[in-house]
């Protein structure tokens, strides 16, 4: 298991724009099930595969906030990790995430507020080199 | 720009900020006197005056200000 310690710890000089991390990741049938439980979301969407299927998809759709889940790993963990503060999220779904597939969570630095400490991450959410989700973070960086 | 258009400039971002629009921006107004006034809604503060006045502050330049007549004087000689 990752504990707190192995999360990096960046100062707001070693943010410059263009800084960026890459958290690779898959989602599994168990860890569908547990966030299910966790929840209260049985949408046969992400727990029937049938009905996805049904539907047009390649099996059951990932749910949206696990995605979400390895984004606060990106921003947590990496970038700027140890020392920082979720102030905002905005993530756009383009494509479908299935279970077992493959994908990875990048952030890149696009702008440092030396007043604040706010620094803003752009993100893409990719599998097989396919744009899966877009978006934004704001962060705030502790003194 | 006139002290007046600053003022009135800044009434807008507060009332945004702190979503109050009974806020009334004035030169002795601090964080005491605002409920919603806390870490992050100063950081979203500064952010928005940073970009409405077309500016960029330092950490010291902030952290010295003690009211809102200070982050006028402030806005102003960095707009000189």
């Amino acid at each position: 298991m990752t504990t707190a310690a192995s999360a990096q710890v960046l100062a707001l000089g070693e943010l410059a724009p263009g800084r960026q991390a890459v958290v690779e990741f898959s989602v599994t049938a168990l860890q569908m099930r547990q966030f299910a439980e966790l929840s209260g979301d049985f949408n046969p969407l992400h727990t029937d595969d049938a009905f996805a299927r049904a539907k047009g998809f390649d099996g059951v759709v990932v749910y949206g906030a696990l995605i979400v889940a390895k984004v606060s790993q990106l921003i947590g963990m990496q970038l700027p990790g140890r020392d920082s503060v979720w102030a905002s999220v905005a993530l756009e779904f383009r494509k479908p995430l299935h279970v077992d597939q493959v994908a990875q969570v990048e952030g890149v630095v696009t702008e440092v507020s030396a007043s604040t400490g706010m620094v803003v991450l752009k993100l893409a959410v990719r599998a097989a080199g396919k744009l899966l989700a877009k978006g934004t973070a704001e962060v705030v960086l502790g003194r | 720009m006139s002290t007046d258009a600053i003022y009135a400039q800044l009434t807008d971002i507060f009332h945004d900020v702190f979503d109050d629009e009974s806020i009334q921006v004035r030169p002795e107004l601090t964080a005491d006197d605002v409920d919603e006034w806390d870490s992050l809604s100063h950081i979203r503060l500064v952010l928005a005056i940073e970009k409405k006045f077309g500016l960029k502050f330092s950490a010291a330049e902030v952290g010295r200000l003690k009211n809102v007549g200070e982050f006028v004087g402030l806005i102003q000689s960095k707009s000189a």
